[in-house]
């Protein structure tokens, strides 16, 4: 009896000691791992990754210094300097910069998932309106069914929708239930894309979550379909 | 004598006692993770790693495990060092790490661990064990590098991520084959494999 339950507890510690030790000894590698992922997410979103080509963690963080640049705006769109971004709600946005001029904003998506957070980016050409965009570097739904959703085929379908309707209101993007020509009325094709079977409920929540924060994004969003946003160049920076 | 005990127990489980087409165990992760060469050969070697230092422990402490809560303490230790191989993946292979997702995670669950400790590790010496649980992982690694070598070169048309059907062949008509890309594909393989390995070690037996 009490060899059966000293040999657990030194079992259990040196387990845990051993997790600990492999734990702490990865984190750095892990996250930078995890820097580079985003990064080559946000440089996905914005249409600068070419699929076909392989590229390193130190093209992929060059490129990313040198394209994209990070922006906290409060909630009404105005760029706020990074001395001061402890507030919980302001807005993150990243631009594409070429030849100083912003080319395309990528609006960080965190949303409910079935089982858990699905996180990605949306990327909008700087007309405000246009889907140039859509990628998912972190999720946990079924593989094979909503798992698809980091897909190449699934994302691709983001591109060129739009998130106004043909009378210029912010309706956002949605997902339909199967495929997108067949379930919603032909006004409505430009802002839903195709879904994926056996993954209505992703679907669903995707929707929603694209809904809840397009309109938090929306003041930005007029900004750029007004002025193209100019006026962001001139805003601070941040670091992830 | 001895060295031939060894060289058996490395040689063994490669082919007359292969863990997935002769035991018949690890059906579950072989068809999950062979879409593409690289995802096998990363989930061979680990999970090679986790059944040969899970053999290794586990015969170590093979007469201190008191026999009540054997179940529990293999599966502890098991269950640590599938932490470990995870994490590391995270910290060195992480794209790979991110397309086998679960599947590392579910080499606990993996019977060829449990079958290893249960029938092997707990009746044998420490060094013997240990190169017995190689050979295990390394003839679960065989079948699923060669299950995968068919599955990527019909399903997508690439070995190991490289092109190698040209693009003349796509142009003039050719097609990959989507249904190599599904987990029945492989259950197909694997059946076609353990038919062939069945007869052909037939007359020898």
């Amino acid at each position: 009896m009490y060899k059966t339950i000293i040999f657990s507890l030194v079992m259990c510690l040196c387990c845990s000691l051993m997790l600990t030790f492999t734990a702490t000894w990865l984190k750095p590698y892990q996250l930078q791992n995890i820097l580079i992922d985003q990064q080559t997410n946000i440089l996905k979103s914005v249409g600068l990754i070419d699929s076909h080509k392989i590229y390193s963690d130190a093209d992929i963080s060059d490129m990313y210094n040198r394209s994209i640049k990070c922006l906290w705006l409060d909630p009404s769109g105005r760029v706020v300097p990074t001395q001061n971004t402890t507030g919980s709600n302001l807005l993150h946005i990243y631009l594409y910069m070429k030849n100083d001029e912003i080319e395309a904003y990528a609006i960080p998506i965190d949303t409910r998932g079935l089982w858990g957070t699905i996180s990605g980016y949306l990327a909008l050409k700087n007309d405000g309106q246009t889907i140039i965009g859509f990628t998912v570097y972190k999720h946990f739904e079924t593989p094979g069914l909503g798992g698809e959703i980091e897909k190449t085929w699934f994302q691709k379908n983001f591109q060129n929708k739009k998130i106004v309707n043909q009378q210029g209101q912010f309706v956002s993007v949605g997902v339909a239930k199967g495929k997108a020509d067949q379930s919603v009325s032909i006004d409505h094709h430009v802002n839903f894309v195709d879904g994926i079977s056996g993954a209505t409920l992703t679907g669903k929540y995707l929707t929603e979550g694209f809904k809840e924060i397009l309109a938090e994004y929306e003041p930005v969003s007029i900004q750029f379909r007004q002025q193209r946003a100019s006026y962001l160049t001139q805003g601070g920076s941040c670091k992830q | 004598m001895m060295d031939n005990k060894y060289i058996q127990a490395l040689i063994d489980p490669m082919w007359g006692k292969n863990p997935i087409s002769v035991q018949m165990l690890g059906i579950c992760s072989s068809l999950a993770v062979t879409v593409q060469m690289k995802t096998a050969i990363v989930m061979g070697l680990s999970l090679t790693f986790v059944v040969a230092i899970s053999n290794l422990l586990i015969s170590v402490l093979r007469k201190w495990i008191p026999k009540n809560i054997r179940i529990i303490a293999e599966l502890c230790i098991m269950a640590s060092l599938v932490i470990v191989a995870d994490e590391f993946l995270k910290a060195f292979f992480y794209g790979i790490s991110k397309q086998l997702s679960v599947f590392v995670g579910l080499i606990i669950t993996n019977c060829i661990l449990m079958g290893r400790a249960e029938t092997f590790a707990l009746g044998n010496p420490p060094l013997l064990s240990f190169i017995d649980g190689i050979g295990n992982g390394l003839g679960y690694t065989l079948v699923l590098t060669v299950v995968s070598f068919i599955r990527e070169l019909f399903g997508s048309g690439t070995l190991l991520g490289f092109q190698v059907i040209p693009d003349i062949a796509y142009s003039a008509g050719y097609q990959n084959m989507g249904f190599m890309q599904l987990a029945p594909a492989a259950f197909i393989i694997i059946g076609l494999w353990v038919w062939l390995q069945k007869t052909w070690l037939r007359p020898s037996r």
